[in-house]
Order: structure tokens, then C-alpha cells, then sequence
């Protein structure tokens, strides 16, 4: 615990490195040396604790013994690579293992380095700040705050350019759509050149858009360039953001109604948020990007929406329904789709509301998909909604564990309903929730 | 979200093949470091390293079961037909089905027998085969029962990781090999359309192994020196070892720690 305490405690953007080494003296020295040169350093003596620190302080760097005492280095090295959030953490074997084989099959597990000891400081160190450096990700241009303005209003741009004659030109080809901000006034978008600082008074929310003269940028920034169509790139860009700030709010209100209806037939308030939030996490822990992961947690949320239009009656009945209920009942994904279908922005929504309810084997509800043709958003939704449902209490059963809930989840698996890819990282999941 | 497989014929172009004579004698042992290395110098005092395979390249080998795992079941009886995707890349690749060679295998296992048939191919083959768009050549009738698997709904569901050691007498009738670092995942399968060349992302890790998992196959007699190191192996294995592809999918499945067979069913 004290070396998370002590790395978490430092708020300086310092190089955090993790250094599993099982010899002390070592492991001293090596702190020690990269303590003078800045770095905050925290130390395990064997594998096990060295995933656990990782995992706990996702450092910019790990420095691994390959001998431990209750693993291999090439062990730790590939639990590190295999787990979505640390992988991307280079790793730099230390051994004394200096055979080829030995630095094959270190690299082969993913190390973006491997150095023999005994080793030279300096020479630690500079290869220390190669790795760091190919690991560093450009920064990505920011998004946007929502504005929140009258359709067909000029926008607010402030030029925040150091070079004189570079900043008159870009104001000269914003001026056509943009109005300029006064100094005590607040932009929309704030434009800045290739990689400089932007301004320390500019909120966080503002749009940042870099230019280049030329053609782009040369450090995989992605920069825009000042020419004829300047004008027009970034206004399209800023009212891009702003489109999608009113389609969060549409989104909202609608994910407002199908809670507020949900209300009606679940006992347990709050049962939908917890669906999305675990189908994210689900989707987290299956490398789904950012916008993959949003979809999935609207359309968790909206999933039941078409219960809208179901008489009220079926829905709070609380005996069992008769077939023609049950089939009314099973009409409301398509309901549901209709509903959202108005909406153009949320059409990515809509296979998550029309097939939650399909089963791998084809068993399942409006349409009996089979296998791949569910795609694996939606599935991801129904293995959340299954298990979050597992561990309320219902008036036909009680509440289960976490545990007994991903066995269950493991037994429809076997009986070709559920996704065994989904249920396996939900599974994963829950055992590092139970480690903790 | 992604559409849904467009149909599209794949013209396959003669494909590298390589299959087994006849059905060969395949045995293995899960045993410690120690213990393996002290096989594997015996094993390189006799055999030379396998030309085909570079020493501790990382094999990547993608698993096909249906919905209803018919493929597992059946090898849990000790009779199935495995078909897989093998991949081979220097370094541990985070997806399947990588741009390259994949080799299509199919393999019957029987008892402690096995009859295995290859074809290398490029990846776009290799998924339009899984679509079940195109068609491979005959030779043991193994490529028309795995056309049957994938009409039946057979994609790929698990993948296991490993480095290999693999050594080979010359006339390929004995092959020993060492599996360090093996590592079994599931794979969240997505059907793709034609064109699309993206790799396939790995799913969450179900499970390493510490030990290593060596292997014995050979056609015939065993030569007297494979006699004792077999002999050997077998005083010294943790376990009786089932096929990576039972363990994998005992994994997946949640159906046992792995290696041994779940109580429950």
C-alpha cells in the first residue's frame, strides 16, 4: 500500500515508473538512480505484487527482473500486455539472463526493450527516454464545449497566434464567418499554432483547433491548413460539436422518459443505469473505442423505450401473462425502434433496441437472429441486462452473487444463448472486483 | 455498428498444403521449466530444430466451434474434428486473423492418434473460408466435413498464444515440441464483410499456463533414445494433458479450471 500511496500522492507530471526486481539491493539502487532524475518509483519484489502496482498506478514505464520468486518476468510481462488498460505501458526487461534466446523471447512477449546487467546508469537512462518517447501519443486536438446559441449566429473565434503575420491572415479568413472575441470575452473555438501551448486562460470546454502553413502536421498532430478553406473546415468542425452537444441533450431527455417508464415494471429503481454502466465496462474490457462504448451505453439506456406504447396494464401485471400478452409484450423492441427511428442522429441505437432480446441459438425475440448476425454491441447489452437482473431481487426469486450470477450467465453460454466471449469478460471483471 | 457478411465467391489460388501421411501417434506432458529443458537437450542431441518454425516465434492458433460447441463436445467424447486458423509472427500479436499466411487446419483427433491436414493461404482467403465462400482441395476428406461445420454455424470462439521449440527428425516421422507461455483468450467474433482486412482483436485472457506442454508425435516406432525420454515424460508430467483446444474451450466455457473436466455439467 505505501508505494501506491506514495505514487499516487505525487501530483507532478513526473515519469512514473513501476520496477519489479525481487533482489533489494537492486531494486535500492535502481529507485535510488531514478529518483535523481526525477521519476517517481515504486517497487514489487515479486510478480504477483508488480501486476497488482501496475494495474493500481498505470505508470508510464515498467523496469522487470526476469527472475522472480514466484514467476517469470516473461509472465508478468505478458499478463501486462494481455490486460486493455496497461498494455499500451512499455516494459523494459533488466536481466542477467544475457543468451539470445533469453532477449528473443523477452521482446517476443511485447518488452520494448531488453538490457543485461550488470548495465551503466547512463545507458539505462537513455534508453529509458527512447522508449518513453516512442510510447508518447501526440496529443489529440480536444473537443469541444457545447454552445449554446441561435441557429445561423456568428460563432466567436479567438486567433491565439504568436507569429504577427500568420495570426492577421488567419483573422482575415475567419472574419467572413466568425466574429473575433474581445479579450474579456469568452470563443467558441480557439485557434492555435501547430503545436504551441494553447493560451492557460482558455477553459477547458473551448474547441482548440491547430493550423499549420503548409499541409499538416509533421509530429502526427492533426492540424488544419490555412488556405481557401479555412473559414468553412472550422466552422463545420465547431457546428459539428455543437450538433453533437443537441444530440446528447435529445438523448438525455429520451433516456429521462424511458427511465421515468421503466419505473412501472422493474422493482428496482435504477436497474437501466446500472445495465449501461456494465455493458460499458464490458465493452472497456473488450478494446471497444470511445464512441462504440457510448452507443452501447444509449442504447442500454433506451433499450425498453417501445414499453412506451404497451398498455399499462401488461407492464405492472404481476401474475403470469396470457400468450397474447406475452406476445404484445414481445412486440416492444420494434416498438422501440419505431420510436427512435426519428431520429436520424440515434440510428446506430437501434439495433441494440430492436434485438436485445435475440439469443445466439435463434431462440430468441422479434427477429430469431442466430450467432454473429446479433451484432456485438447488442450482445454485450443483453449479457449486462441478464446479469444485472440476476442480482435484484424479484418476487419469483432472490437476489444471487456476483459470483453464482456470471455461473448462471456461464450455463446460458453453454446452452448456445449468450455471447461466451461477452460472459468471459464479464467474468474476468467480477474476479478483479472480488480480488480487490 | 458493423453490416452484416455480403455474399462474395473468393477464387482460391492453389494453396500450400501439407498433411499428414497417415493417422500419427501424438502424446502429451505438462512439466515444469526444469524439467523441459532437460527434455529439450536431449530432444537437440538427436533431432535438429524444425526448419519450418523460427525458436520461440509466437503461434497463434484461432479456434472454430458452433453455437451449440458440437466441435467441444465431441472431442470431450475423444473423437472431433478441430478446424483452426494458425498464424505465426515474431512477436505476441493482440488480434487474429492478421494480414499474411494463415494456415486453415483441420485435425482429427482419435484416442492418442491424429490425423492432421494444412493449407496455407492468404488471410482474405482464409475468411472468406470461414464464411464458407471458399472451397479447398480434397485430400483425406477433411476439408469437406469442415465446409459441413461451417454450414452447421462454425466461427471462430478461443485462441491460444504460445512460443514454440520444435524440433524434427528429417524424415518428418518424429516432431517433439516445447509450448512456453501458453495463453488462452476468447475471441469476440464478428461477422465481416468482403474487403474488410481488419484483424480481429483478442477478447479477455481466461487463463496462462506456468507450465510447459510438450509433445511427442511420431509415424511408426519410436527410436530407442524417444523411447526413454518418453518414458521420461511421462514419470514426470503434472497431468494427463488434454488437447489446448479442450482446455481452451473448458475455459471459456467456465466449465473447470482448465485442464481438469468439471464436476458440474
Amino acid at each position: 500500500m505505501k508505494a501506491i500511496e506514495e505514487a499516487v500522492r505525487s501530483d507532478a507530471p513526473a515519469t512514473r515508473v513501476v520496477v519489479v526486481e525481487d533482489d533489494q539491493a537492486s531494486a535500492d539502487v535502481l529507485q535510488r538512480r531514478l529518483q535523481a532524475n526525477g521519476m517517481v518509483v515504486s517497487v514489487a519484489h515479486d510478480g504477483r505484487r508488480g501486476i497488482e502496482l501496475v494495474e493500481e498506478l498505470l505508470p508510464d514505464l515498467v523496469l522487470l527482473d526476469v527472475m522472480l520468486p514466484d514467476t517469470d518476468g516473461y509472465d508478468v510481462c505478458l499478463r501486462i500486455k494481455s490486460n486493455t488498460s496497461t498494455s499500451p505501458i512499455p516494459v523494459i526487461f533488466l536481466s542477467a539472463r544475457g543468451e539470445v534466446v533469453d532477449k528473443v523471447r523477452g521482446l517476443s512477449c511485447g518488452a520494448a526493450d531488453y538490457i543485461t546487467k550488470p548495465f551503466q546508469a547512463a545507458e539505462l537512462l537513455a534508453r529509458i527516454d527512447a522508449v518513453l518517447g516512442q510510447a508518447r501519443n501526440p496529443r489529440v486536438p480536444r473537443l469541444g464545449r457545447p454552445i449554446e446559441r441561435a441557429p445561423g449566429e456568428r460563432l466567436v473565434a479567438r486567433v491565439a497566434i504568436a507569429d504577427p503575420a500568420l495570426r492577421e491572415h488567419v483573422q482575415q479568413l475567419l472574419a467572413s464567418r466568425f466574429d473575433l472575441a474581445d479579450a474579456d470575452e469568452t470563443p467558441d473555438v480557439v485557434i492555435v499554432e501547430g503545436s504551441a501551448a494553447v493560451p492557460a486562460d482558455v477553459a477547458e470546454d473551448v474547441a482548440v483547433i491547430r493550423v499549420s502553413a503548409g499541409r499538416g502536421g509533421s509530429d502526427g498532430t492533426e492540424m488544419i491548413p490555412v488556405d481557401a478553406q479555412f473559414p468553412r473546415i472550422v466552422d463545420l468542425l465547431v457546428r459539428e460539436r455543437s450538433l453533437d452537444h443537441d444530440l446528447q441533450a435529445a438523448a438525455e431527455a429520451l433516456i429521462v422518459l424511458a427511465s421515468a417508464i421503466s419505473s412501472h415494471d422493474r422493482p428496482s429503481a435504477g436497474h437501466g443505469e446500472r445495465v449501461a454502466s456494465r455493458a460499458v465496462q464490458i465493452g472497456r474490457a473488450l478494446g471497444l473505442d470511445e464512441s462504440t462504448r457510448m452507443t452501447i451505453r444509449l442504447g442500454a439506456l433506451l433499450r425498453d423505450v417501445g414499453n412506451a406504447r404497451l398498455p399499462a396494464a401488461i407492464l405492472t401485471k404481476s401474475g403470469e401473462l396470457s400468450p397474447e400478452e406475452r406476445a404484445m409484450l414481445e412486440r416492444h423492441p420494434i416498438l422501440g425502434e419505431e420510436i427512435l427511428s426519428g431520429f436520424k442522429r440515434l440510428s446506430g441505437l437501434l439495433p441494440i433496441v430492436r434485438h436485445h432480446h435475440e439469443r445466439l441459438d435463434g431462440t430468441g425475440y422479434p427477429d430469431a437472429l442466430r450467432a454473429e448476425q446479433i451484432p456485438l454491441e447488442v450482445r454485450i447489452v443483453s449479457v449486462a441486462d441478464r446479469f444485472e437482473a440476476l442480482l435484484a431481487d424479484r418476487a419469483d426469486r432472490p437476489a444471487v452473487s456476483e459470483a453464482e450470477a456470471v455461473r448462471i450467465l456461464q450455463s446460458a453460454v453453454a446452452r448456445g444463448e449468450l455471447d461466451a466471449a461477452v460472459v468471459a469478460a464479464l467474468a474476468t471483471q467480477v474476479r478483479a472486483g472480488g480480488a480487490r | 455498428m458493423r453490416p452484416s457478411s455480403v455474399k462474395r465467391k473468393v477464387t482460391t489460388p492453389a494453396p500450400a498444403h501439407e498433411t499428414d501421411a497417415e493417422r500419427r501417434h501424438e502424446h502429451r506432458f505438462q512439466v515444469s521449466e526444469s524439467i523441459a529443458r532437460l527434455v529439450m537437450r536431449t530432444t537437440a542431441n538427436n533431432l535438429p530444430l524444425s526448419r519450418d518454425d523460427r525458436p520461440y516465434q509466437w503461434s497463434t492458433t484461432t479456434y472454430c466451434d458452433t453455437v451449440a460447441w458440437s466441435i467441444f463436445r465431441a472431442a470431450e467424447k475423444g473423437s472431433a474434428m478441430q478446424l483452426r486458423i494458425r498464424e505465426y509472427h515474431r512477436t505476441r500479436p493482440r488480434e487474429v486473423l492478421n494480414p499474411g499466411t494463415a494456415w486453415i487446419e483441420f485435425k482429427d483427433d482419435e484416442q492418442d492418434t491424429s490425423l492432421k491436414e494444412r493449407f496455407g493461404v492468404s488471410m482474405e482467403v482464409a475468411r472468406s473460408f470461414l464464411r464458407g465462400d471458399a472451397t479447398l482441395p480434397e485430400d483425406h476428406g477433411l476439408a469437406e466435413r469442415a465446409s459441413l461445420l461451417l454450414r452447421d454455424g462454425a466461427r471462430p470462439v478461443a485462441v491460444t498464444q504460445y512460443n514454440r521449440l520444435a524440433y524434427n527428425s528429417l524424415d518428418s516421422s518424429l516432431r517433439i515440441t516445447a509450448d512456453h507461455n501458453l495463453m488462452y483468450f476468447a475471441l469476440p467474433w464478428e461477422t465481416r464483410n468482403d474487403g474488410d482486412t481488419e484483424p480481429s482483436p483478442l477478447g479477455s485472457l481466461l487463463a496462462m499456463e506456468p507450465d510447459v506442454i510438450v509433445e511427442m508425435k511420431w509415424y511408426g516406432e519410436l527410436p530407442h533414445w524417444a523411447v526413454d525420454l518418453h518414458a521420461y515424460l511421462k514419470e514426470s508430467t503434472r497431468e494427463e494433458r488434454p488437447s489446448k483446444f479442450i482446455v481452451a474451450m473448458r475455459w471459456l466455457l467456465g466449465e473447470t479450471d482448465g485442464t481438469k473436466k468439471s464436476k458440474k455439467k
